[in-house]
Parts: structure tokens; sequence; C-alpha cells
């Protein structure tokens, strides 16, 4: 067992006009290399800003946040998003793509950001593409694809960066069901074929199916933390 | 990265296109504005030194004596001689300088008269500028004399007519009778009014045997404003053989008050064209800015990717610079093509030539622009892209990720 992302004890209270909202309550949770594990819970539990602090997209108000044997919730803005450049996958709910780019230009975007060469940026992505069965769309900009075809390049071009781990916020919340489950489907078959470590958010139960691990979030608090069907 | 600045410029057609435009049309105007300053001050500079000449030599400490005596020089020849040496193919004009009484039988005037020895080139020149009508007078005559049109109706005397002139307390004769044989006209009225020349012998003869009061040396192929090495040089070689009763000034030293209006030229131009580079910025800080805020999720999505401060500031400063720098070169390419057929000469509408060349600005002109003025130019451009880029890149720079991504538009 090789833990990849770990929480320990954290607590996130979003202040806003002077209202304090707790987030997050405690968390303990750990991830480890390999893993298909999806955080289930109602809106509002907390799945966000769960995945949020695990990604270094934010820091923790108290409790610690490690990636591998590091400890991610002291450094600053600049060291973090070094972190997130180099070892983290993201996908988000929406507007993930950046709508001037092609869905190849989209997927070697991180690449870019890396400062790779072009060619391996564009063999790379493509290769990503391929992967997730978008080669075909390779051309066309956003709003010429469908909103699962969109998630998909965004799945492709957090792989194409080969993460230790991909994170996805809800990435099938704005889709019809089948398409979303064809999306999970697709995370599952990376997950196996390649070995890549995917932590995903969802409200929908029935998306758990393929699932070998089930963090399951109410109010704020890790409330079961169960072995799912597909494990 | 530049790519991306330009799509996302692209993205708002209308907006990017206006705000380039209005920089094409301030870099178009800076170096329009440049080459026609240039063209001025060429032209200034042509005509004040083809009447006074590049270089002036007097005696020294005349410019602050009143007395007639303390303006001569003595040895007329030897300077010229000297002159002649160090000028080679240039031309040269010998002067006289008398305050003498000038009458025309019933009315009299205070002037100056000029006797004036001048090459063949020079004699030319200044015949075909103000001869207006008769001609000069004889280089050996002693009795001829040309009037400015204005004094000529103030004495009442025409072509042909006699002048009388008192020049009391000289070493010459002190007065004679001359035969009014030509008129001046002079685009100023004041000159008009109070100058005559004679002959160099003649003036000789009347105030001051084998004395003048200036000499003005005309360098060749010296056409330039920004010529001034050379004639710094010139005007050293000179001190040495002159000796120090003689002064040597170049044209910049006898006319200050000229020569620091063209040098204040530049930066008059600088700062205009600076306002209009302020006003072109402000316009690009809105169009870069509005295209940051249509965008904070997109750019809270970036920053989310691995982004960080630096990259996404960056992000913002090239698509500055992409927009400015398009407009840039549009105006540049704009503002070459019609400095160059500019610069092939070009007239003021003939209603206002009276005035310029009452300024001094000759009637063709021909614009140029230097290298520097260029540079210039597009260093305004860039540093206004940059100043405008700056507010938006720290916004964008200071976006937290899940923040942005929150934002509602
Ligand atoms: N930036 C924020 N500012 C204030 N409150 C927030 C913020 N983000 C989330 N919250 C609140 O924290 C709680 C957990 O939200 P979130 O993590 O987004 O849950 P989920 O993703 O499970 O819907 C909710 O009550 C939400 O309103
Ligand atoms: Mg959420």
């Amino acid at each position: 067992m090789e833990p990849i992302l770990q929480a320990k004890g954290v607590t996130k209270i979003y202040t806003t006009g002077g209202i304090q909202t707790p987030a997050l309550q405690g968390v303990d949770l750990t991830i480890q290399k390999g893993e298909f594990t999806a955080i289930a819970g109602p809106s509002g539990s907390g799945k966000s800003t769960l995945l949020h602090l695990l990604g270094g997209l934010d820091r923790p108000t108290a409790g610690e946040t490690w990636l591998g044997d590091r400890r991610t919730d002291q450094l600053d803005a600049v060291a973090l998003a070094h972190v997130r450049l180099w070892e983290i996958g993201f996908v988000f709910q929406a507007y993930n793509l950046i709508p001037v780019l092609t869905a190849l230009e989209n997927a070697a975007f991180v690449l870019e950001l890396q400062g790779r060469p072009r060619r391996e940026r564009e063999a790379k992505a493509m290769a990503a593409l391929e992967a997730l069965d978008m080669a075909a769309y390779a051309h066309r900009r956003p709003n010429q694809l469908s909103g699962g075809q969109q998630q998909r390049v965004a799945i492709a071009r957090a792989l194409a960066a080969e993460p230790q781990v991909i994170l996805a916020d809800e990435p099938t919340a704005n889709l019809d069901s089948q398409t979303g489950r064809a999306l999970i489907e697709l995370m599952k078959r990376l997950n196996q074929e390649q070995g890549v470590t995917f932590v995903f958010s969802t409200h929908d139960p029935r998306l758990l199916e393929h699932v070998t691990r089930i963090v399951r979030l109410e109010d704020g608090r890790v409330v079961r933390d169960e072995r799912g069907p597909g494990a | 990265m530049w790519r991306l600045a330009w799509r996302n410029l692209w993205r708002q057609k209308a907006r990017s296109l206006v705000t380039a435009s209005a920089v094409a049309l301030v870099v178009l105007s800076t170096l329009l504005f440049f080459g026609l300053a240039e063209a001025m001050k060429n032209g200034m500079f042509q005509v004040l030194t083809e009447r006074a000449g590049h270089l002036v030599v007097t005696r020294a400490g005349a410019d602050e004596a009143r007395e007639f005596d303390a303006h001569l020089i003595r040895e007329a020849a030897r300077v010229e001689a000297a002159l002649r040496e160090v000028a080679g193919e240039g031309e040269l004009a010998v002067l006289l300088e008398v305050p003498v009484l000038a009458s025309g039988g019933s009315r009299s005037r205070g002037i100056q008269l000029v006797g004036l020895r001048q090459t063949p080139g020079l004699e030319r020149q200044f015949a075909q500028d103000y001869l207006s009508a008769g001609r000069l007078p004889d280089p050996d005559s002693l009795d001829e004399i040309v009037l400015g049109e204005a004094l000529a109706r103030a004495l009442r005397v025409d072509v042909g007519e006699v002048v009388y002139i008192f020049a009391p307390g000289t070493e010459g004769l002190g007065a004679g009778a001359y035969t009014l044989v030509g008129l001046l006209d002079f685009p100023e009225a004041a000159l008009e009014g109070r100058t005559a020349y004679v002959s160099l012998a003649a003036a000789q003869e009347l105030a001051a045997p084998e004395a003048a009061t200036r000499f003005q040396l005309h360098l060749p192929d010296l056409h330039r404003i920004t010529d001034e090495d050379r004639l710094e040089q010139v005007r050293d070689r000179l001190a040495q053989p002159l000796g120090p009763e003689l002064h040597v000034k170049t044209w910049r030293e006898a006319e200050p008050g000229l020569a620091t209006l063209l040098d204040l030229v530049d930066p008059i131009m600088l700062v205009f064209n600076g306002l209009g580079f302020v006003l072109a910025g402000l316009l690009v800080v809105n169009t870069v800015y509005l295209s940051l805020a249509e965008r904070i999720r997109e750019f809270g999505v970036i920053i989310a990717l691995g982004a960080d401060r630096w990259r996404v500031m960056r992000m913002v400063i090239s698509e500055s610079l992409v927009l400015v720098l398009t407009g840039t070169a549009v105006g540049t390419a704009l503002g070459l093509g019609l400095i160059a057929r500019l610069a092939q000469g070009f007239r003021f509408p003939n209603a206002l030539t009276e005035y310029t060349v009452e300024f001094g600005i000759p009637a063709v002109m021909y614009a140029g622009l230097t290298t520097g003025q260029l540079v210039i130019t597009i260093l305004f451009a860039v540093g206004t892209a940059l100043a405008a880029a700056l507010w938006p890149a720290w916004v964008a720079g200071r976006l937290q990720p899940v923040e942005a991504m929150r934002h509602v538009t």
C-alpha cells in the first residue's frame, strides 16, 4: 500500500460576511495508489471542499494535507501551483475547457504550462485523446462538442500530463445519466488499464457501481468508508 | 501563449479592433508629428544658416558693446584669408555693419547700412531670395545702394534716385551719395524698414577703411541641424589662427534663442505624443481588464490546473502586448509610408505659406524620421502595453482558484 493523498483531522470553515460555514469537520482520509474512489454525499456535504483541499487548491482551517510524503497545507501559493501542475490532474464540473482552444490544444494545455516541447505535447495529448475515444474530434472547439465529449477532453487533459492522481469534482453533474455512467466507465477503464488513481465526487448513488471504494460525507464528516461493488 | 492571447482578443473582435485601431492612430500620428517636426527644424535651420552662415566671426565682446569702434575687425583681409583656408569649398560673406542716417531728399531715418561682399553662390542666392526690383550693387562700385522696399517707401525714393547716407564720427568719409539700384523684399517687415546694402568697399570708404564687423562662413554639405560635431570642429580649428581678439560662434551660439526653440521641438513632441499614448493606454487598460473580467472562471480553471501567479500575469500582459503591437505594426507601416512620400518634399497650402515664411519656415519642406524617433515611438507603444496591463495583471495574479471558479459573471 502506498498512500498518495492524505487528510489528517482536516477542518475547513468558510467565513463570508462575518458568517462562518463549517464545510469540513475533522476529516481523516487516505487515498492509496491505484484506487478508484468515489466521494459520495448530498449537495453541500463538503465533497468539493475536500477535493479542493486534497488537490492543493485551498488550505484547511485546521489539520494537515499530504501528497505522498510531502505536507502541502503549509505551502505558499506558488509552491502549491507547482504541486498541482506536476503531480495532480483536475477535472471540474463545468467550464472546464478553454473555449478558444481546440480539443487537442486543450488536452495539451497542462503540458504547455509545464513548458514541454511542442512535439511531445502534441504526441501525448493525441495519445490521451485516443485513450478517451476523442481523437476524431481533436480539431474541434469545445462549443462544437457535446457535454460528455467536453468532459472526456478534460479527462484527456489531466491524463496527458501523467499525474499521480486525478481529482474529478462531480464530472458528471451536467450530463444525462447515461452519458454520465459512460464517463465513469471510461475512467474505470483507465484506472484498470493504465493504473491511474482516480478520486471523483458525485451526489448520484447510481454512479457508484464500478468504484472500489466509497467515502460517504454528510455535513462535513466522513460517515462511512466502504469497499464499493467494483472492488 | 501568444496564440492564446491572439485568439482571446479575437473573441471580442469589435472591441479589440477599436482599441488596436486607436493604438495604430496614435502611432501613426506620433510618427507623422516627428516627421513634420523634423522637416520644420531642418527647414528653419536651412533658412537661418542660408542667411547668417554656419559660423560667424565677430570681434570679441562686440555683442555687449554699443560703440561702433568696438565692433570693428581691423585686419579684415588677414581674417578673410584665414577663413578661406579653413572653409575649403565653403562660401564666405564679409560684412561691415554701420549705423547710419539715411536720407531721401525730404525724409530721413536711422538705419543699419551693411557693406557686403560675398562669394558668387551666396550672392546668387541672396538675389534670388530677396531682390524684388533692379539689381544688387556692383561689388566694386562705391556709389550704388539697395534698400528694403519698406525703407524706400519711407524715404520716398525710387530705383534710379539718390540716397544720402551720413555716418558721423566714423573713420571714413562720413557721408556719401548713392544711387538706388534695387529693392529688397524681406519676410520680416522690421528688417525691411531699416536695412540698406552697399558693396563692402563702399562701406569701408564711408566708415572704416579695411575693416569689417562680421564674417559669415557657410560650410558645404551641411544641411541637417544634427551635423553639430563637424561645425564645432571647424570652430575650434579657427580659434587658433584668429586669436583672442576675435570670437567664432556657431549659428547656435549666434542665435541662442532660435537654437533653444529648435531644441525644444523634440521634448515638446515627446510630451505631446506621450499624451496620445496615455489616451490609447486607457483604452487598452479597459480592453484588457474587460477581457479578464469576462473570463474569471476560465482563469480560475487555468490557475487550478497549475498556472502560478507569474504565469497568469504573463498571460494578461501578452494579451496587452499582442493588442498594442498589432496596432503599432499597422500604424508604423502607414506612418513610414506617409513620411516616405513627404520626404520627397511638401508644402503647406498656399494660404498658410505666407505666414510660415514669416516664421523662417521654408515654403517647401522635407519630412524626415530618425531611427531614434522610430525606436522611441515603438518603445512608447511597448511601454503603453506594459503599463496598461499592470493593473489587470495584478488583479489576475491575485485570483484564488476556488473563488475564481465559483465566480458568477
Ligand atoms: N467559498 C465558499 N464560501 C462560503 N461557503 C462555502 C464556500 N464553498 C463552499 N461553501 C459551503 O460549504 C459547504 C460545503 O460545500 P461544498 O464543499 O461545495 O459541498 P458539495 O461539493 O458537497 O456540494 C456548503 O454549505 C457550502 O455552501
Ligand atoms: Mg460540489
